[in-house]
This record gives C-alpha cells, sequence and structure tokens, in this order.
C-alpha cells in the first residue's frame, strides 16, 4: 500500500508538471489581452501599457514563466486581475459550493445509475431492460444546459415548487440550501445516469453469468439476496472505475449548469475568468482541478481493494 | 348657487382623491432582487468604469454635480458652483446635510481626498486631466483651479462613466479596490458575494438634495422606499427571465425582443424600454489600405443602408438617426446627415471607381454579440454588391479589442457606444483624437477637439461640435448606423419605474 501511494503520488507530481506547464501556455495561446479586456473601447495605449505593467504582461516570457513556478512552488496561486483577491482565496472560497453540487449530482447518478443497471440486467432482454436502455440514451444525448433550463420552466416557473438559481450556504441555513441544489444536482446528475446504468447493466450481466452466482440462486438464495450481496460487489469494480470517471465530468459539467443556474463555484470563475482574460485565475483553478483529479482517482484505485480483497495495491 | 358650491367641491374632492391613489400607493418596505448579465469587477467606483459596476455603485455614492434627466450636469453633494471669469477657478460650496453611511458628516476633507485619490487612480484619467489643484478652503467649500480653461469641466465632473465618487477622506487613503464601501447615497452596501449578489439596504440617513424636487436623472431627489436592493448575476438570459417568471427576481435588466414581446403580453409583467442605450459604429481602420482612402470609406458610407442594419441588428428597438449625440442633448444635430443612409450603390460604385481599392480580401472584424456580428453580416452582403470582399472574423471581446486597438490586422470593426453620448459632444470627439480609434491621426478632428475643450462661449462651441459631426460624415471617419435600445423586464408589482442608463431603485416602491 505504501509503495502504491508513493508510486501514484510520483506519477501525480509529474502530470501535475505538465498541467502547470500547460496552464502557462495559455498565456501565448489564448488571443486577447487582459488589459484590454479589463478597459473599454475608448481606453488610452497609455492605460492600458500601464496596465498591461501592473499584470507583469510587459515581462519576456521566460520572466514570467520564472515567476510562474517560483510562485506555484512556494504555494502562492498568484493574484487576480479583477477580484481583488488572491486566487487561492477565490478558489477556496468557493471549492465548497461544486464539491457539494458535484456531491449530490453523484449521489443522484450512482443512485439511480446502479439501481436502473441492475433493474435492467435482472431483467436481461425484457421490457424494463429495453425502457432503461432507451432512458439512458437518452440522457446521455441530452445537452446539460437545455436540460438545466427545461427543469427551471416546469418545477420552477411552471410548478412554483423549486428556486431558479442562485445558492444560499449549507451554514447559513441547510433547507434553503437543499432546495436550491436539487434542479442543479439533478441536471448535473442525470446525464451521468444514464453513463453508469450502461455500465452496471454489462457488469451485473457478466457477473450474474458467474458460476459461483449460478450456485447461490441453485442453493434457494432469495433473488434480492444473491443480486445484492453476491453478484453487486463483484460487478463494482468496473461501476467504480465509471464513477471516478463520471466525478470528472461532473466537475466539468458544473461549468455549464453554475452557469444556468447562477451558483458561485469554481465552473463560473474559470468561465468568468476566461471571458476577462484573468489569466492567473485561470492558470491557478485548471491546475487545482487537476489536483481534483488526480485525487479522485487515487481515492477510486483505493476503493478498488476496500470493494475487492483480491486486488492488491502493491 | 349652492348646487354649483357642492358640484364644485365634490369635483375637487373626486380630482384629490383621483391623485391620491398614486401618491399613497408609495410604502416603505420590500426587497426587489436585479437580474443583471454581469457581475461588477470592482464596487470601488472610481476605479472601474464598467457598467455593472455603475448598475450598483450609483445607488451607493453620489458625486459633486451629477447629471440631470437629459444628461445635463447639475449639483449634487455640491450646492452650486462659482467659476471665475478667466474659466480656470471654479469655487463649489459643499452642502451641510450631508452624512455617509458609517455616520461621518461630509466635508471639504472628503470631497478633497477624493478628487486627489481620483487624480492618481481613476479609471477615466481624462476626466481630470485639467486640474492643477484641489483644496479646501472653508469647512464646506472646495476650491479646484484647472491648468487651463476647459468648457468640458462640469460634464466630467459629474460623469457617470467611471463616477469621482465622493468617498470618506480615511477611505479616499486607501488603494484602488481597498476600501470599505461607504457613500453618501440612499442605498448602503450590505454584502458581495463573488458570482453571486451584491446586497444594498436603504439608508436611512440619506439627506436628499434639497433643490431637487423628485427622480431626476442621476441627480434630483432620490427617495428610496424599498427595503433592500439586491442585484444578482445571472449571466444567462434565459435563466434570468426564468427567475423573473417564478418570482424570484423583481427585475430583469435585459431582455430580448421576442421574450420582452411575451412578457408584454402578460399583465404579471411590465416591459420598459430605454431608447436610446447606445449608437451602433462602425469604424474604418485608416492606417492601412484599403481604409487609408477617403473615397474607399466614402463609397462604403454612401452604399450602407442602415434601417437594413438596425432593423436586422436591433430588430423592434432601434431609431434611425445621423446624429452622434442622443435626442435631447443640448448639442443634438443632423449635420452631414445628407451623407447617412443613402444606401446609393451607384455612387458607392463611383466612388469605388476614384480609390486605390482594386479587388482583394479586407477584414472585418467582430465580437460574439449577436448584434454586432449581424451588422457585420450586413455590411459583408451590402458591400458585396459594389464588389467589395469582406471576411468576417468572429472573436470575444478581449480578443478583437486586442487587434482593433493595433493599426494592423483589420479594416472594419463594430460595436456600441452607449455612454458617450450619454456624456455629451466632449467624449463624443473623444475617441477620434490622436487616431485612438481610427489609427491614423486626423488633424481636423483634432483641431476642433482642442478649440471644442477651450471654447467657453456656448454658441462657438455649437458650432465647433457642428463641424466635428459634418467631418465625420464628410471624411467618413467612421460612420453610425443608427440608435439602438434595451428593452427590460419588472414585475408588474414594482411601481413608479422610469428607465434611464442604470436601473435606478430609487422612486420606485413594490406593492404587495
Amino acid at each position: 500500500m505504501g509503495s502504491f501511494l508513493i508510486r501514484r503520488l510520483a506519477g501525480a507530481f509529474v502530470v501535475l508538471a505538465l498541467v502547470s506547464l500547460m496552464s502557462f501556455a495559455l498565456i501565448w495561446l489564448v488571443p486577447g489581452d487582459p488589459a484590454a479586456a479589463f478597459l473599454d473601447a475608448s481606453a488610452t495605449p497609455q492605460q492600458i501599457a500601464t496596465l498591461r505593467s501592473a499584470l507583469g504582461l510587459d515581462l519576456s516570457l521566460p520572466q514570467q514563466m520564472l515567476g510562474w513556478y517560483g510562485r506555484i512552488l512556494s504555494g502562492d496561486l498568484g493574484q487576480s486581475i479583477l477580484l481583488n483577491r488572491s486566487v487561492s482565496a477565490a478558489l477556496i472560497e468557493r471549492l465548497p459550493v461544486t464539491l457539494s453540487l458535484a456531491a449530490l449530482a453523484l449521489a443522484f447518478a450512482v443512485l439511480f445509475g446502479v439501481a436502473a443497471g441492475i433493474i435492467a440486467a435482472v431483467n436481461h432482454n425484457r421490457w424494463p431492460d429495453q425502457a432503461v436502455m432507451t432512458t439512458a440514451l437518452l440522457g446521455l444525448s441530452v445537452p446539460d444546459f437545455w436540460l438545466g433550463l427545461v427543469m427551471v420552466l416546469v418545477f420552477a416557473v411552471s410548478l412554483g415548487w423549486l428556486p431558479s438559481g442562485g445558492f444560499t450556504p449549507f451554514m447559513e441555513s441547510p433547507g434553503v440550501w437543499l432546495r436550491g441544489m436539487i434542479l442543479p444536482a439533478l441536471t448535473l446528475g442525470l446525464v451521468q445516469v444514464g453513463f453508469i446504468a450502461r455500465m452496471a447493466r454489462a457488469s451485473m450481466l457478466d457477473t450474474l453469468g458467474q458460476d459461483y452466482v449460478r450456485t447461490a440462486d441453485a442453493k434457494g438464495l432469495a433473488k434480492l439476496d444473491v443480486v445484492l450481496r453476491h453478484a453487486l460487489p463483484n460487478a463494482m469494480i468496473p461501476i467504480l472505475t465509471v464513477i471516478g470517471i463520471v466525478s470528472g465530468a461532473l466537475l466539468g459539467g458544473a461549468v455549464i449548469v453554475e452557469q444556468v443556474f447562477s451558483i458561485p463555484g469554481i465552473g463560473r470563475l474559470i468561465v468568468g475568468a476566461i471571458a476577462s482574460r484573468d489569466f492567473p485565475v485561470l492558470q491557478g483553478g485548471l491546475l487545482f482541478l487537476a489536483v481534483v483529479y488526480l485525487a479522485i482517482n487515487l481515492v477510486v484505485d483505493i476503493l478498488y481493494a476496500v470493494v475487492d480483497p483480491r486486488v492488491r495495491l502493491s | 348657487m349652492a348646487k354649483h358650491i357642492i358640484l364644485g367641491a365634490a369635483v375637487a374632492v373626486a380630482i384629490a382623491l383621483g391623485g391620491a391613489p398614486a401618491a399613497m400607493a408609495q410604502r416603505k418596505g420590500g426587497d426587489v432582487v436585479v437580474g443583471i448579465s454581469q457581475a461588477p469587477p470592482s464596487l470601488d467606483a472610481q476605479i472601474t468604469s464598467a457598467q455593472a459596476s455603475r448598475n450598483i455603485t450609483l445607488h451607493i455614492f453620489e458625486t459633486l454635480y451629477a447629471r440631470d434627466e437629459n444628461a445635463k450636469p447639475v449639483p449634487e453633494l455640491a450646492e452650486g458652483v462659482t467659476v471665475s471669469a478667466d474659466g480656470k477657478t471654479y469655487v463649489f460650496p459643499i452642502r451641510k446635510d450631508v452624512t455617509f453611511h458609517n455616520g461621518k458628516k461630509l466635508d471639504a476633507g472628503d470631497v478633497v481626498a477624493s478628487l486627489e485619490r481620483y487624480r492618481k487612480i481613476g479609471a477615466s484619467p481624462a476626466l481630470v486631466a485639467a486640474i492643477d489643484a484641489v483644496k479646501a478652503s472653508g469647512e464646506h467649500e472646495v476650491t479646484v483651479t484647472l491648468k487651463q480653461p476647459q468648457s468640458t469641466f462640469l460634464d466630467n465632473l459629474s460623469s457617470p462613466r467611471a463616477p469621482i465618487a465622493i468617498y470618506p477622506a480615511s477611505e479616499a487613503a486607501k488603494e484602488a479596490g481597498k476600501i470599505e464601501i461607504v457613500g453618501t447615497g440612499p442605498y448602503k452596501f450590505v454584502e458581495y458575494k463573488p458570482d453571486s449578489h451584491v446586497k444594498l439596504t436603504r439608508y436611512d440617513g440619506y439627506a436628499p438634495n434639497p433643490k431637487g424636487t423628485g427622480r431626476d436623472g442621476f441627480a434630483g431627489r432620490k427617495e428610496a422606499f424599498l427595503d433592500t436592493v439586491t442585484f444578482r448575476f445571472m449571466p444567462e438570459g434565459g435563466a434570468r427571465t426564468a427567475a423573473l417568471e417564478a418570482g424570484q427576481i423583481q427585475f430583469n435588466e435585459t431582455v430580448d425582443g421576442p421574450t420582452a414581446k411575451r412578457l408584454g403580453t402578460d399583465n404579471r409583467f411590465t416591459i420598459h424600454k430605454v431608447m436610446p442605450f447606445g449608437l451602433q459604429v462602425i469604424k474604418f481602420n485608416q492606417a492601412q489600405a484599403p481604409a487609408n482612402d477617403v473615397n474607399f470609406r466614402l463609397a462604403v458610407q454612401a452604399a450602407l443602408d442602415m434601417e437594413e442594419i438596425m432593423a436586422i441588428s436591433y430588430a423592434d428597438i432601434y431609431q434611425l438617426d445621423p446624429s452622434w449625440l442622443y435626442p435631447g442633448s443640448a448639442f443634438y444635430g443632423t449635420a452631414g446627415s445628407d451623407k447617412y443612409n443613402k444606401a446609393d450603390l451607384k455612387l458607392a460604385k463611383e466612388l469605388l471607381g476614384k480609390s486605390s481599392y482594386k479587388g482583394g480580401k479586407v477584414t472585418f472584424i467582430v465580437d460574439n454579440l449577436r448584434a454586432n456580428v449581424d451588422t457585420a453580416t450586413v455590411v459583408q452582403q451590402r458591400l458585396k454588391e459594389i464588389g467589395v470582399d469582406v471576411d468576417i472574423a468572429v472573436s470575444d471581446w478581449p480578443t478583437v479589442s486586442k487587434i482593433g486597438f493595433t493599426p494592423t490586422g483589420w479594416t472594419f470593426w463594430t460595436h456600441g457606444f452607449g455612454i458617450e453620448p450619454f456624456e455629451g459632444p466632449g467624449s463624443v470627439m473623444a475617441p477620434w483624437v490622436n487616431g485612438l480609434s481610427q489609427q491614423a491621426k486626423d488633424p481636423e478632428i483634432d483641431r476642433i477637439a482642442a478649440a471644442f475643450n477651450a471654447e467657453l462661449d456656448e454658441a462657438r462651441r455649437k458650432a465647433l461640435y457642428v463641424a466635428f459631426q459634418k467631418h465625420m460624415y464628410d471624411a467618413a471617419v467612421a460612420m453610425k448606423a443608427g440608435n439602438y435600445g434595451v428593452f427590460q423586464a419588472s414585475t408588474a408589482k414594482l411601481k413608479n419605474f422610469k428607465p434611464y442608463r442604470i436601473p435606478r431603485m430609487w422612486g420606485v416602491w413594490l406593492e404587495p
């Protein structure tokens, strides 16, 4: 376990080094000038030059690169151009928002996805199977921004059951927080339900065909017991892999969903940073998301061993 | 006779009662959420010219002078002004009844510190460039000395672009973006949640300008009835509309034409037209061929059908108008209009024949705002008919503005001018001085603008502005397509709202 962790952390360090290089490359790959974006169309060349100098954009690329690596190695992601705060502070402020949204969406996607997959596998080639698979395909094909707007029109505008957007911190009012998060989490999770359901179905079908399952069945165990206690744990490894991938996709999907529902999370921060060429926030945000992805992958690998003792992390 | 008296009394009572509901309906209380499309980069009013900031900060802060309903500068925190005969010294008596949101009484020290701060770090340094010195000449009197007379000085002082907001001296001593948000306006700051909202609450210690008789532009009597106003940042237009329909916001700062039509038929909502909100400008890059040739520019100007451009780009909310200022401005006029909206392809071809353009692609840069892309597309199709091959390059604003501020890589660039025509003739001329927007100096514009700024006689100033506008057309420096407006939508319960350059939440109240 120890050597596994060391190996994985060393790999993660290499990935982060590459991501940080790519994040830095954004400065010269992305067209547009933060100074021009910050000022309006009647800004004078002197005003633009002054702002560029203040932002360090007039330095040579090697100088900027040295500054970037120097800062991130000392744990400093820099200062936002627009937000009047450090990038770390801006990210930490928004992290709980995005993580709570993604966690709710993940819980929803896993719960419904795994259940739908099991139902489909148990009823292989019968109408519940076909219904689940058709719905899953539909879910996978729906763009999340469209789904979000439909959810708002149905549940907020027509029925008036839930708010159409906005965010209340959990600590301020758990009830209001939950009401506000239901629609965005459903929107974000629903697209992933189909993905998990298809994988769960395939994995369960594979497991249900194994000898030990047939034996358990032949012993006269209850059908539910056979499926949940005997088959499901062994079917979970591929499902866990998918959940890992889905977790990453949820963070990516949050970018759009946070826009639609006006939720102040990391996705919205990054979209704003792209639009305004707030490079420090963009660079720091990407690096931060890379760390989160790597952490999720590591957790999924560790969970393999927890779920299936045959898997040895060494 | 008695009958007549009774009848007369009854009529008087009826009139009084008839007028009463409006007055009686004014009530304190209520929370309004305003959906705005962008988050403010800062609430430090002096350091940003972003409209999203202005929408909010002008509820919190006030200026020495502010613009009235017709954009004319009128006293706000100043009681008035005395200008010396040579036009270089301005003495402002400061109102004595004003208290900041932190309880401190406004005095001359606050005004001096605020003006000095703006001179150091203000977002529109040109507004205060003429100032030589600012000093307190009494506890409630400030004297400003200019380096040279400037006819637009009060215009500048009252500009809402990046407002010269008056802060307490203690805050004015702080760096950009580091201040406590403390003003003298009708609402005080409560909280700013990044990417979420800004919340304000009514300031019950607000002292309305005694000279104001009612709501008057950014000036006048700013009576706040609402308990709180929250500006929620909602970039998605569809989400803003849904939130209004669901009752979660009470005001939407902008809706598209079809949505305005739909909501307009529902008596739960009121549609407001802000007209004009901007003017659509098509710029030439005169630093390179073919737009460095006046005949090419005149050919394009002659070819364009401005009605077609505006009807497609701003369907339902546009007006054709040759003036580079808004109707209502003291300097509004139609000089040069004989060359506006000609849509004359024959004349255009003749002029093009005299130019150095002999074919080849020219680039039209445009940001991804739908109306701007539509403008570029209509121009492209129109110019094809006279043989000009236009290539449209669409990017986001930071990319386009970076290219547009350089003398290469583009021939045409279109976008709106909103605040400049509101500010007045000085601001309308400024983007063309020193070749800033057209990338090549135009000595005639530079001469007119310099003379205009130094000229104190109103009639001569008007003549100079006429010369400027005429030159814009005669030399086709750039083209104005027309005026465009903005649709706003509110709940019908929001009463007495009147559209202006920002959604003013003073003078309005909510019905239960």
